[in-house]
């Protein structure tokens, strides 16, 4: 028993359950003072609340805060020691790396789990007509494959981060090592507490939320919006902590310029999600307390705007989306020069685009109102706002196609991904603009052309990449390499499924084809194509069965990495031994060229700064 | 070894002590340099190159490879000492304007012993520019005519696979040359990419004989930065220009346009067309006149779409929240409205029909129902009788159905369940509408009729059922 609960993991589960227990009681107890009965939604919020609280306690990620809090000293950072083995990943642990593998972990269980509600709800569409889903669980299964997804994809984003860039600006750990480990620990109630949704009677809303809709939808819409609440946390507390890491911590010489290009990908996203991720969470409070206390904001008939909610969520839902392909494109332009053995066109142009594409993000939200009923007269101007992210995105696909030119290219595993995710999010863009016209939208909203064309930015963007980068730099971690046949199946069995999954949904989208639909009319003749993009989405996860597979067989079995496999410049493989050990570089070292000067004779990035004898 | 682009260089030295040389290659070059002047100086002794290298730091040196005054040796220690950024470029009058280029970073040791000795005929081979220069054309060439030919083929496929429902409005017109423009511009983006990644893919990949060898190197061109953002974001703006034509076009008020108003609820449409007084759950429209359509819900947020008329409109709860939308059929035919904004459990199933006619049958239609209108309630019971089903379960002829017959009903004695007998009153019926298992006649099952009955009808269509329900005697 006291073995078990050395788990922290185990600890937290416990904490949350005996959390959840006190603030139902606590309810209950408050309310039966007054005199009042039984009520199930607000004892189940404040349950929810002190459920996470809970975890956050037992699991011991705010016991050294707690310590300072009452005069007593703790550990420094640096001198933080893991325990052996993968018992480090079970509790806390203050290593960015640790970290970084605990959020990649959570990600891909959740990219599991949504996937599989996606199988689900696809099974259910293989042919019109009512096959075995209630209409309520499929209306559930959507929603919560949007956003289950949605928090993988920003756990994603912060497993990559956290590994990635203080090993990448020889850093020896992040900014703030505590906030960034109650980051991650906090979004693992978080996300408990979403999946819980699905057992307390689900919601009919979709990952949108909107009210009215989300005002009358059952329990489950609490659930999730708790969830929601605390995963924003996690996010805005990573975002903060990684500006500070990359502003101050960068080593000698490294320049804002002379940084690796996902390093400014990853400013660019932080600086989104420190900003807007506020803002997702106070609509959902905004319905939470409209349902709890009455609060009408959204009730017309009560002098509040049902659209009022809609520009509040999309303020955030749609930097959102750049938040979670920019990392994305940041591994692409980072990778490619490696493979392409070239160095990156136009380094500036890339950096600046991504800041470009994170400002102009913020002006566009607009777009997704075009047929809610916003003034007519709005829909102009975000018309033209939505339409200029095309040209910062644009200089990044004419660099990334400059950088190919007359390079020597080499295709291992981590390349075809990004060549995949290159031509992934080409078609993800392009299809684009017919939804940011007014007049085309009017047409394609609420479609499947929709779905297809945010399945192809999300795979594109982040999906790709991020698979380009566990095969890039899983041997940075176990210090073996990942099966390379696996990996080619994995690549040639995903990419041309996907490619008929989502043209088989703008196809349908834009004959008439509706989202979040449980049933479709047989007459509007789309039971081929549905049963085509239902095949398509198995193969798919088929194929992500490969990399599970290869992942955890790999970390024992497979071929050892030893030094720099990839022949990059960069400092983590020209200077740390595979797998990179705690706490970082034990020699600093200093930027004396441009990162990604491939094919310069002579060049170098980094070099070694001596030590003066008698320093030590 | 890349040529730099003169372009590039803001600050540039010329070392010669041959003043024609000098002055001859800074006329070049200005020429050459287009809008940006480079600042260039000439120095004309070896004093004077070293001062202005240490002090002036140039971006490039372009030395006169026949001029004997400039000590190499002395000049190489001086230029491969420092650490900022700079090229030397060796030129030669009398090799008929053969240049050399090397980077301060990367001269290596061969490159010294060859600039020492000054073999003309031996110059290292990447120095020279032009065979590389056409082979880049060369691959430019025909990469642009394969982009050409993929951005035909694409066009040419998007529009023929029959991307699009039926044209059944003027404003699916407008919306379709759009869609049209759109194609176009796909077709060639793509194709400007892919084609390009793939021919470089092709062409450019690592082959086994050279299997270290590295990529070209060249780091970007402003130019072309430029170039790429200024097109892009030109286009951008004359494209949001078209659109908002579009928007405009599709949005042309005719000042006769027929009013509808259109109420959604979970899970149903009603149209009113208060012009006539009439109430239709089927949208009825007049092909070739401009309906203008007055939207509301009841609850929550719903969307009125019809594929084939392209627009769209969410239609939101709150009496001063109320959406329109104008549309012109212009295609005689049946379609459907469906709702297009995820509204709760029959969201999929929330469909009405919507019916094209013709002038004439649009007339006959609205005649017929404000006949019915206007008719007596008995004749408008009839008929609320039938559209919800009533008859379906009890009959008007004396047949024993699920129910009860509604022949010789009102007033009539009935036995029900319980044993207690009733007349079959005003009252009575109305109850047994809205609470069908409040009083079940003996005999008849309780709990077939539905009771939902008490929502769905209008008090007026109440009181219409029974009227109907009196003549039957």
């Amino acid at each position: 028993m006291k073995k078990v609960l050395s788990i922290g993991l185990v600890r937290g589960v416990l904490g949350q359950i005996v959390g959840t227990a006190v603030g139902i009681g606590l309810l209950t107890g408050i309310r039966a003072l007054m005199g009042l009965g039984w009520k199930a939604e607000p004892a189940a919020v404040l349950g929810a609340f002190f459920g996470v609280f809970g975890f956050l306690i037992a699991v011991g990620s705010v016991s050294d805060w707690w310590k300072w809090a009452k005069g007593e000293e703790t550990i420094e950072a640096e001198d933080f020691k893991d325990l052996p083995g993968v018992k480090r990943y079970y509790g806390v642990s203050l290593d960015h790396k640790v970290i970084g593998i605990q959020y990649g972990i959570t990600s891909l269980i959740l990219m599991a789990v949504g996937g599989t509600f996606a199988l689900i709800f696809r099974t259910e569409l293989a042919a019109s007509g009512k096959q075995f889903l209630d209409f309520d669980l499929f209306n559930t299964l959507i929603g919560m494959h949007g956003m289950v997804l949605i928090i993988s994809i920003l756990l994603g984003i912060a497993a990559m981060s956290n590994y990635l860039v203080p090993l990448l600006i020889g850093a020896k750990d992040m900014a703030f090592p505590r906030l960034n480990a109650f980051g991650f620990w906090i979004s693992v109630p978080g996300s408990l507490v979403l999946l819980s949704a699905i057992f307390v009677g689900g919601f009919d809303t979709g990952w949108t939320g909107y009210p009215p809709l989300s005002l009358r939808a059952p329990l489950g819409m609490q659930m999730f919006f708790v969830g929601v609440f605390f995963n924003g946390w996690s996010s805005i507390l990573g975002a903060l902590n990684l500006i500070a890491t990359i502003l101050k911590m960068r080593a000698k010489g490294m320049n804002m310029f002379r940084m690796p290009i996902f390093v400014w990908a990853v400013l660019a996203t932080s600086i989104i999600a420190l900003t807007a991720t506020q803002l997702i969470g106070l609509s959902f409070q905004l319905v939470m307390f409209e349902r709890l206390f009455g609060m009408p904001f959204f009730d017309a008939t009560k002098g509040g705007n049902p659209i009022l909610f809609q520009h509040l969520f999309w303020f955030y839902s749609h930097p959102a989306v750049y938040v979670f392909i920019l990392p994305g494109l940041g591994i692409i332009s980072e990778l490619l020069p490696v493979f392409v053995r070239k160095p990156l066109f136009g380094y500036k142009w890339v950096a600046m685009s991504s800041m470009g594409i994170a400002l102009t993000g913020f002006l566009v939200w607009g777009h997704h109102m075009f047929t809610a009923g916003i003034e007519e007269y709005l829909r102009v101007p975000f018309m033209y706002s939505t339409l200029l992210v095309a040209v910062p995105t644009g200089v990044k696909f004419f660099s990334w196609v400059a950088t190919l030119w007359q390079g020597r290219i080499r295709f291992p595993v981590p390349m075809l991904f990004v060549l995949g995710g290159i031509v992934v999010f080409l078609l993800g863009g392009l299809t684009g603009p017919p939804n940011g016209t007014v007049s085309t939208d009017l047409h394609l909203h609420d479609t499947y052309f929709v779905v297809g064309h945010f399945h192809d930015t999300m795979f594109g963007g982040y999906i790709f990449p991020l698979f380009a980068a566990i095969y890039y730099w899983y041997p940075k971690i176990t210090g073996r390499k990942l099966n390379d046949t696996l990996g080619k199946l994995h690549f040639y069995l995903m990419t041309p499924s996907f490619l008929v999954m989502t043209f088989g949904q703008m196809y349908i989208g834009m004959l008439g084809m509706r989202r979040r639909i449980a049933d479709y009319d047989p007459a509007q003749g789309f039971d081929t194509s549905h049963l085509i993009i239902t095949i398509a989405g198995f193969l798919i996860a088929l194929s992500i069965l490969f990399l599970f597979i290869n992942l955890i067989r790999s970390a024992k079995h497979g071929e050892v990495a030893e030094g720099n496999i990839w022949e990059s410049r960069s400092p983590e493989w020209t200077l740390l031994p595979s797998p990179a050990p705690a706490h970082n570089y034990d020699q600093d070292f200093r930027v004396v060229g441009d990162p990604y000067d491939y094919g310069l004779a002579g060049s170098r990035y980094i070099e070694p700064v001596l030590r003066p004898v008698g320093d030590d | 070894m890349e040529k730099p682009h003169i372009k590039d260089m803001r600050r540039i030295l010329i070392a010669s002590a041959n003043p024609l040389y000098g002055k001859g290659l800074e006329k070049l070059l200005t020429q050459k340099a287009g809008g940006i002047l480079p600042d260039i100086r000439i120095a004309s002794t070896m004093a004077e190159t070293l001062a202005m290298l240490e002090e002036w730091k140039p971006d490039l040196v372009i030395v006169d490879y026949d001029d004997r005054t400039i000590d190499r040796g002395q000049f190489l220690n001086q230029f491969i000492a420092g650490d900022r950024a700079m090229q030397v470029m060796l030129v030669s009058l009398k090799a008929s304007g053969t240049a050399v280029v090397y980077d301060r970073r990367t001269l290596s040791p061969d490159q010294t012993q060859d600039w020492l000795q000054l073999p003309i005929e031996s110059q290292p081979s990447q120095g020279s520019v032009h065979p590389r220069r056409s082979e880049g054309m060369k691959h430019f060439i025909i990469v642009a005519v394969l982009v050409a030919v993929s951005t035909v083929l694409v066009n040419l496929l998007l529009q023929n696979i029959g991307l699009l429902p039926v044209e059944a409005s003027t404003q699916a017109t407008i919306i379709d040359r759009l869609f049209n423009t759109h194609f176009l511009v796909i077709s060639f983006l793509f194709s400007l990419i892919v084609v390009f990644l793939v021919y470089s893919l092709v062409v450019f990949r690592r082959r086994k004989e050279d299997a270290q060898q590295e990529g070209k190197f060249f780091k970007g061109s402003t130019r072309l930065e430029v170039l790429w953002t200024i097109l892009p974001l030109g286009t951008v703006i004359y494209f949001s220009y078209l659109g908002s034509l579009s928007l405009a076009e599709t949005r042309r008020v005719d000042p006769q346009a027929l009013e509808v108003k259109v109420i959604g609820r979970q899970w149903s449409w009603t149209f009113e067309y208060p012009e006539f007084g009439i109430v239709s759950d089927t949208l009825q429209l007049p092909v070739n006149r401009q309906v203008l359509l007055k939207m509301t819900s009841e609850d929550v947020i719903h969307s009125f779409w019809v594929p084939e008329f392209r627009v769209k409109q969410d239609l939101l709860p709150g009496e001063n929240l109320v959406k329109e939308l104008r549309i012109t059929p212009t295609i005689i035919g049946s379609y459907k409205v469906r709702c297009a904004e995820l509204c709760g459990t029959l969201h999929a199933y929330m469909e009405s029909p919507v019916v094209v006619v013709s002038d004439v049958d649009f007339q006959a239609w609205v005649d017929e129902e404000v006949k019915l209108l206007n008719a007596d309630p008995a004749t408008r019971g009839e008929r609320v009788s039938k559209q919800n089903g009533c008859l379906a379960c009890h009959s008007v002829d004396g047949t024993r159905l699920v129910g009860p017959s509604w022949l010789g009903l009102y007033e009539s004695q009935r036995e029900l369940a319980d044993g207690t007998t009733v007349v079959a009153d005003d009252a009575y019926l109305l109850n047994s509408i809205i609470k069908p298992n409040a009083h079940v006649v003996a005999g008849y099952p309780p709990g077939v009729m539905p009771q939902s009955y008490v929502d769905s009808l209008s008090d007026t269509q109440l009181s219409d059922i029974i009227a109907f329900i009196k003549t039957l005697k």
